[in-house]
This record gives C-alpha cells, structure tokens and sequence, in this order.
C-alpha cells in the first residue's frame, strides 16, 4: 500500500506531468469563455424566452453571432497554439529559467510546423486548435529541455558587469533559441523533402487519434474514474494526479462536440459520449464519490441524533459540497482509508458511468456540447452541459437517486460500527 | 507570522484559511494566512514562517521542502482529521508549533 501511494505521489509530482497540467490549468478560463460563446449563440428557447431569437431580430441572423464566433476562434480553436505556450512556460519555471523566453521558442516553434492553406499564405486552423495538441506538448518538453540547457550551458552571451539585468536576460535567451528555431527549420525542410503529410498530420493520425478513440469509450470511463476514487481512497487527489495525462485525450474530445454543435449539429448526435463535461457533470456531482448524494443519505439516515458524528461532518460539508469540492467529506467522515466506505465510495462513481453512457449513446440525453466549470453546482452543469436540455437534469437526479439508495445501507453499518467502537471504549 | 496553505486549485483549503483568521483573531494573535494552489506557492514565499500542505497534495511534500527549506521555512502536512472538520484553531496551533519547534 505504501508503495501504491509512492508510486502516486510521483506521478503527481512529476515535473512534466505537472507542467502539462498546470499548462492547462493556465487555459482554463479561455476554453471556458470559448465554449460558453457556442453555448450563447445556440442556447434554445425557455419556455417563451428565446434567446437566440430576440437577438436576431435586434441585430439580424449571422450579425451578433461574429461577436462569439471569434470568441471562439481565439480561445478553445486555437488551444494548441495556447497549450505550446504555456507548458512550456510552466516547465521552464519549475527548472528556474525564463519562463517568457522558453514559452516564446515553443510558439514560433509550433508556427514554423504548422501547415499553410494552398494558396493564400494562412495557417490551417484546424491544426492550431486541439488537433494539434500532442504536437504542442511534445514541441514545449523537448525544446524546453533543449533551452534549458542552452542556458545552462557555457553556449550564451555574456554581458560585461555593470549592464541592466533586461538587457542580460533578453541577451542569454538569444543564442539558445537561434539554435533551437534553427535546429526546427532544417527540420521542417528535411520532413517536407521527405513526406507527404505535415508532422501534425502524423502526430494526429498515429498518436492523438487512437489515444482519443480509446478514450471515448465506456472501460475509459471506467478506468478513470476507477483510478481517481482508488486514489482519493488513499486521500489523494486523484484528479490532481491524474490531469497531466487525461486533460490531453479529453479536450479534443468535447471541442469536437462542441465545434459540430456550432455547426448546427444536434446536441444527441454530435460524435462523443465521454467528455471531462460527462465526467463532471453526471458522475462526480458534490465532487469525487457523487458524495452530494453520500451526504444526503446521511441526512435521510441519521435523523435523531443531531450530534452524531456523521451528520456534523454532513453539515460541514454541505456547501461546499453544492459547488463539487469535498474535501471536509473526505477527510472528516473520513472516507480516507474507511473499509465500511471503500466499496459504495468506488461503486458509486462507476455505477453511474456506466448509467449516463448508455443513457447518452441510446440517446435518451443529449451528449455534452458546453464546458462549464467543475465548481458548477449540479442541476445547473446538467442543464448547461446538455446545451440547455431538461433531460441533462432528468438524468443527474436519476444518478442521484441511485447513489443515495447505493450509500443509504453503507452509512447504516458505519453509524452501526462507530456505535460498537464508542461502547466498546466506554 | 505568515502562513500558507497550499492544496491543489486553493479552494477547499481557503475554507480552512478563513476558520484559521477567525482562530487568530479570537487569540489576539497577529498573521497572515492564505491558500495557494502549488503552482503559485513559489511566486510568494517572502517572509513565510510556515508551509502547510493539504493532505490530498502530501505528496509534494518533497518537493515544497526542496524549495522553501533552504529559506528557513518550515513544513508540515495538514493533519487530515483537522483539515476535513475545518478545525482552524487545530491547524493554527499545529502552525504555531511548527514555528517554535
């Protein structure tokens, strides 16, 4: 076991995992911001409020919607430009050089690869956005490493004492990424001589393509959130852990649905079932464990005794709990290293995968065409996530329903131990 | 004296941080405390006393001691049954102990 959880923490705190992660933990906000823009522009009417159609009667059809389209065009379509940036960034910072500089050589680095359109010298969009973010994560380790030590490394310009440290700084970066973006050019130019297809093209095709088909499917969705409540049993952050290598495969996934739900596709038949939204959304509702409903059957449970334990932490947790973080849950019942909660704290989360997959690829919901924030409260996330369809909410109160009647009969014999142990010490 | 904590995106541990400022006050005690996701710890360790690590993030432990014990900062993990009955006064006295051990 203490193997188990070395192995983990290693993981976790592996330096390029976690500037992966925390690379994409930097562009949260814009993917937010971009997805919400699709979700304004396609939001179907409530009721008699209808949205979309007032707008287009104040500004005209195809006029206001530029307003979101190229929000969305600068944010989540062009996330494997961003992503270059910022781990790369992240990496430098964590081995203490320039962070601007590393970031800056990734960026060009990836422009100088990316295919140009035929004729008129653009660059092919589809290969700035998440198309090409296995490019970008390679592009930003490798050459950060190589910058790295570049820097290190007597390969730099000295400056004579006495000159401004911007000066110093903006000169020992100069020579390194000559020698990077150069090493990327005769790269460029010997793949061109050599094959047909653009490395993006290859990247995407033998790597990113089969990880994300692998992805979206239901033993995926198992492993995963198999994985992050084993973890979280352990009382470590299994999402935390485990985002270096998820968030890669996951992304491109839900910005497939959401670009064909852009493009006028229905909600129930855009291409993927398992998205971080599905996740989120259907699953983890009051945070890993679906402990929203962990508490709630405590609620249901323990009436009587005001002061129980259980019911204290229950009410401790409870706000924060509406907002997906459990933390207090955890470690204050605790679910950590519980034997009474391991099985409904793990056969929750997987019940409910299996649930909302098939309840998305029979198509009795919608798939997830929105990315909202994992501190969205439940109820609303399945309302949004759906692109505002009633049946997102139908089916979150359905998984809660299970996972309450799962946990009811788990928290009974914890309430009954805890009794046995207090009686047994007095 | 100046207290971080430091958990994954700093949102569950501000919670704790807002019960630790209540348990400071009561003691007439004057510090500062505030919650930092990891990857920010770095950018604010000026005048820090105390590092105390969530324990869901135990395990950068090794890491955060590598980077701020060389500046005299110490370090120690939340206890955990204090860190989920968000007992600030618990960790505040557990921080104080830190500083003075």
């Amino acid at each position: 076991m203490n193997k188990f959880i070395e192995i983990a923490g290693r993981i976790g705190a592996q330096r390029h995992l976690v500037a992966i992660r925390d690379g994409f933990v930097a562009a949260m906000p814009l993917i937010i911001i971009g997805a919400f823009a699709v979700l304004f522009q396609n939001f179907p009417p409530i009721g008699k409020f209808d949205f979309v159609g007032i707008l287009n009667n104040i500004f005209g059809e195809g006029n206001w919607q530029v307003t979101t389209g190229t929000i969305w065009n600068g944010t989540f379509a062009i996330l494997g430009m961003l992503i270059a940036f910022t781990i790369a960034y992240n990496l430098a910072k964590s081995y203490e050089v320039d962070g601007l500089s590393a970031g800056l050589i990734a960026t060009a680095s990836y422009i100088m690869l990316v295919p140009a359109t035929p004729t008129d010298w653009g660059l092919q969009m589809a290969w700035l956005g998440t198309q090409g973010l296995f490019v970008a994560i390679i592009l930003a380790l490798v050459l950060t490493e190589l910058f790295r030590l570049l820097v290190n490394s007597k390969f730099t310009i000295k400056m004579p004492e006495g000159v401004p440290e911007g000066v110093v700084k903006s000169f020992k970066s100069l020579l390194p990424a000559t020698v990077i973006l150069l090493g990327v050019g005769i790269f460029q130019a010997v793949w061109a001589a050599l094959i047909d297809i653009s490395v993006f093209e290859m990247i995407f095709k033998i790597i990113q393509e089969p990880l994300q088909a692998l992805g979206n499917t239901l033993p995926a969705a198992l492993l995963i959130a198999f994985l992050n409540h084993i973890l979280w049993f352990f009382g470590l952050h299994g999402t935390n852990i485990l985002g270096g290598v998820i968030e890669p495969i996951y992304l491109p996934l839900i910005e497939e649905n959401i670009a064909a739900f852009k493009a006028g596709m229905s909600a129930v038949d855009v291409p993927n079932i398992v998205t971080k939204p599905f996740l989120d959304s259907f699953v983890f509702m009051g945070g890993s464990g679906t402990t929203i409903a962990l508490l709630i059957a405590i609620f249901i449970v323990i009436q009587r005794e005001k002061n129980h334990p259980y019911r204290q932490v229950a009410k401790l947790g409870a706000p924060a709990s509406f907002f997906n973080i459990n933390e207090p849950v955890i470690f204050g019942l605790p679910i950590v290293l519980n034997p009474v909660m391991l099985i409904p704290f793990v056969l929750v989360p997987v019940t409910l995968t299996v649930i909302s997959y098939f309840a998305l690829w029979l198509g009795i919901v919608p798939r997830t065409v929105a990315f909202v924030p994992w501190t969205t409260p439940p109820i609303l996330s399945g309302y949004l996530v759906t692109g505002g369809s009633i049946r997102g909410i139908l089916l979150q109160l359905v998984n809660l329903f299970v996972a309450i009647v799962i946990y009811i009969p788990f928290v009974m014999a914890g309430v009954r131990a805890l009794r046995q142990k207090t009686e047994g010490q007095s | 004296m100046n207290i971080a904590l430091v958990c994954s995106a700093g949102m569950s541990t501000s919670m704790l941080v807002k019960k630790m400022r209540e348990a400071a006050e009561t003691r007439g005690m004057d510090a500062t405390i505030d919650a930092y996701p990891e990857s920010q710890l770095k950018s604010s360790l000026d005048e820090l006393d105390v590092v105390l690590i969530g324990p869901q993030v135990r395990f950068l432990e090794k890491n955060i001691r590598a980077l701020v014990e060389p500046k005299g900062i110490k370090v120690d993990i939340i206890d955990s049954m204090a860190y989920g009955m968000i007992q600030g006064d618990k960790v505040l006295e557990q921080a104080i102990q830190l500083k003075n051990a």
